[in-house]
């Protein structure tokens, strides 16, 4: 309903002050190019983003401290604390930080945002900042059009700074200008009154323009031409501070629930910062004066006091955050819970896929493999539960033929059931969230999305054929038939040793064991294929099971045949080709089909 | 001179290149000395008196492991050629 009213209230008022003054369009014209410099710039770095980034949010985030030095450092190159909220949602979202790294990165990228202040108050207020926007948007434009990412990514990234430039060079023009015909610092209130009118007005301008980066830039455009106050101005500021929460808060509504959690962080810290602002704004002014003489900024340059308060400001806020991380994350976790209902309970469903990571192909694609390994742990238990086993015997190191011998239940679990609550979800948004991320992916990153959509077709796959093979499991792995209950009980076994395989694989940092295990997989389900190693003509020839038994055994050894493949395709693709050390080399070690021929020859002679 | 071979100069100048293929054939390297250690090991279990099961087992593991260091040396010479 708000936004209904909200955008068609703001296009009028625009319209109507481009009537009445051309300055105010000038300004208008500025802080919009200034905005499109921003969503420019953040669509060039999301070229760099693919890894890189990424590895080094992986690494850099591992203690509080790195994380806030992270969340600064970044906001500082990008001077976009949007795309690192985005990211940092994103790597929550995915399972790859926690929430106290997530809220350490936030809180670097709050001082991270300062230094967009001193630029623009030591660099571009002083100089003619469209002499460097000039070039830089002929250039970017150039590199935009060039096909290979990297230099489209330079292209953006130029034609950014160079929109950055421009906006900045408009507004200043246009408060310069329009000071000649309206004085709005006459309008200005002086006072708590004012303080808190001013601070609603930055909060405003901010959800406006979705960029407290922006707001800042506005206020220190009009107050180097004397259009507002320096009091107004640190009253704006610290609006603009909450007005960027109220975006984040707006922007996380489409994420999943850690990201509801890190924007109800963000909102917290910056309200109580603002707070504590306001409640000492005398002391704090005083304090940026100190700093100010030390630092040898003139009296009257109220452009560099006003970036020194608002680095003091929000620095001020981090350090008095910190020791209560810890709390303000279990706040949140308690606070901030996913609703379901118990009817919902029983069905699974997705825990990593979420909107945000859509955002960039390198995420889309960590969520999906995280998703994958969810759906495969969920089809383990089916499928052990399918073979009557038990899951905690599969994944310890009871000798095989013990754990066929501990059932998991005296009767057929129902497989259909299992399949309709924790695995049909979980594929369908798999596939939908895939068909989605595809669209911002490059040819390489959809043939590594193709792999995994296979995968994934080859966990669903093994479940139904569990299904199929289920049946006459049950019925002949307690048949008086020693033979068939023996061949049956063979197959349980088999497969429980390629599930505990897989799960070793699935949770070892050993290179060498996985490529072992999994070639060993190979070799087995060829070896053990009873139709090639003559077991069942065996069996037929000196009569020991019936023709019925014979074709039951025929069918079921090719389901678990296709079973074992399935596994064994999928843990190639989720474990081995995404491990980052043997994404290159995985496939050419492990042994081929005509190496597992040539050592079954070897066995066949010795 | 176009772009693509401007890049292709810059890369190679600073030796951009090659940095993929160190890395993997580090990787090789590495797995490659875990094989080896993992086929001395088994050697010597072999060496000892074990049951008939095991020692079957760890000759099947023999194979695969030499079959894999086999392909693992392919690899590396492939690297360096």
């Amino acid at each position: 309903m708000l936004r209904k009213i909200l955008l068609p209230s703001i296009l009028i008022i625009l319209a109507y002050g481009f009537w009445i003054s051309p300055d105010f369009k000038e300004i208008s014209a500025g802080v919009a190019i200034f905005l499109f410099g921003m969503l420019t710039l953040e669509e060039g770095f999301k070229a760099f983003s693919g890894g890189t980034l990424e590895k080094i949010l992986q690494k850099s985030t591992d203690k509080l401290y790195k994380s806030i030095g992270f969340g600064f450092v970044t906001t500082a190159i990008m001077q976009s604390s949007s795309l690192v909220s985005v990211l940092t949602i994103s790597f929550i979202g995915a399972g790859l930080i926690g929430l106290t790294q997530g809220i350490g990165i936030i809180l670097g990228a709050n001082i991270g945002t300062t230094t967009g202040a001193w630029l623009m108050a030591g660099f571009g207020l002083k100089v003619k900042i469209s002499a460097y926007a000039m070039p830089m948007l002929a250039f970017g434009v150039i590199l935009i059009f060039q096909k290979a990412k990297s230099l489209k990514g330079i292209g953006y990234i130029l034609a950014g700074l160079g929109f950055l430039f421009l906006g900045i060079h408009y507004m200043k023009d246009g408060f310069e200008a329009f000071k000649e015909t309206v004085d709005l610092a006459s309008l200005g209130v002086d006072g708590f009154k004012g303080l808190l009118i001013y601070i609603g007005i930055g909060i405003l301008a901010t959800v406006v323009m979705q960029s407290s980066h922006a707001t800042i830039v506005l206020i220190l455009a009009a107050l180097s031409v004397g259009q507002i106050t320096y009091d107004n101005a640190l009253a704006l500021t610290i609006g603009a501070n909450i007005g960027t929460t109220i975006t984040a808060v707006i922007g996380s509504l489409s994420s999943n629930i850690d990201g509801k959690r890190l924007a109800g962080a963000h909102f917290i810290f910056n309200v109580v910062t603002a707070v504590v602002a306001v409640v000492l704004m005398n002391q704090i002014i005083y304090v940026v004066e100190i700093i100010s003489d030390f630092i040898g900024i003139a009296n009257d340059n109220h452009t560099l006091k006003l970036a020194v308060f608002d680095s003091l400001f929000k620095i001020m806020g981090v350090l008095m955050f910190i020791p209560f991380i810890d709390k303000l994350v279990n706040f949140l976790n308690r606070t901030l819970k996913t609703k379901s209902s118990k009817a919902e309970d029983s069905f699974d469903s997705v825990k990593y896929l979420n909107d945000s990571a859509l955002e960039l192909p390198s995420i889309s694609m960590a969520v999906i493999t995280k998703e994958t390994t969810h759906l495969y742990e969920n089809a383990f238990e089916i499928i052990t539960h399918g073979l009557n086993l038990q899951r905690h015997n599969i994944v310890s190191s009871m000798p095989l033929d013990e754990v066929v011998e501990k059932e998991y239940s005296k009767e057929a679990v129902d497989i259909d059931d299992f399949y309709n609550r924790k695995i049909k979800g979980i594929y369908g948004e798999i596939i939908d969230f895939s068909t989605r991320a595809q669209s911002h992916m490059s040819p390489e990153d959809i043939e590594t999305l193709y792999k995994l959509k296979l995968a994934n077709r080859d966990i669903v796959e093994a479940v139904k054929d569990t299904k199929h093979l289920q049946k006459n499991l049950v019925k002949y792995s307690k048949s008086t038939n020693e033979h068939i209950k023996a061949q049956y009980n063979t197959i349980r076994r088999d497969l429980a040793e390629l599930l505990r395989n897989i799960n070793i694989i699935a949770t070892t940092d050993e290179e060498d064991v996985m490529i072992m295990l999994l070639s060993k997989a190979k070799l087995h389900t060829k070896k053990y294929d009873i139709l090639a190693n003559g077991t069942l003509d065996n069996l037929i020839r000196k009569g020991l099971i019936t023709n019925e038994m014979a074709t039951s055994l025929m069918n079921d050894s090719a389901y678990a045949y296709d079973i074992s493949k399935n596994l064994i395709e999928m843990a190639n693709v989720i474990f081995i080709e995404n491990n980052s050390e043997m994404k290159s080399i995985g496939e050419d070690m492990l042994i081929s089909d005509d190496e597992i021929d040539s050592i079954l020859e070897q066995k066949e002679v010795s | 001179m176009s772009i693509k071979k401007f890049m292709q100069s810059v890369r190679e100048s600073l030796g951009l290149s090659d940095f993929e293929k160190s890395g993997k054939k580090k990787s090789v390297k590495n797995l490659l000395k875990k094989l080896r250690n993992r086929e001395d090991k088994i050697l010597k279990s072999l060496k000892k008196k074990i049951e008939k099961k095991e020692k079957k087992e760890l000759k099947e593991e023999l194979d695969i492991i030499s079959l894999q260091i086999k392909n693992g040396k392919k690899i590396l010479d492939k690297l360096n050629s």
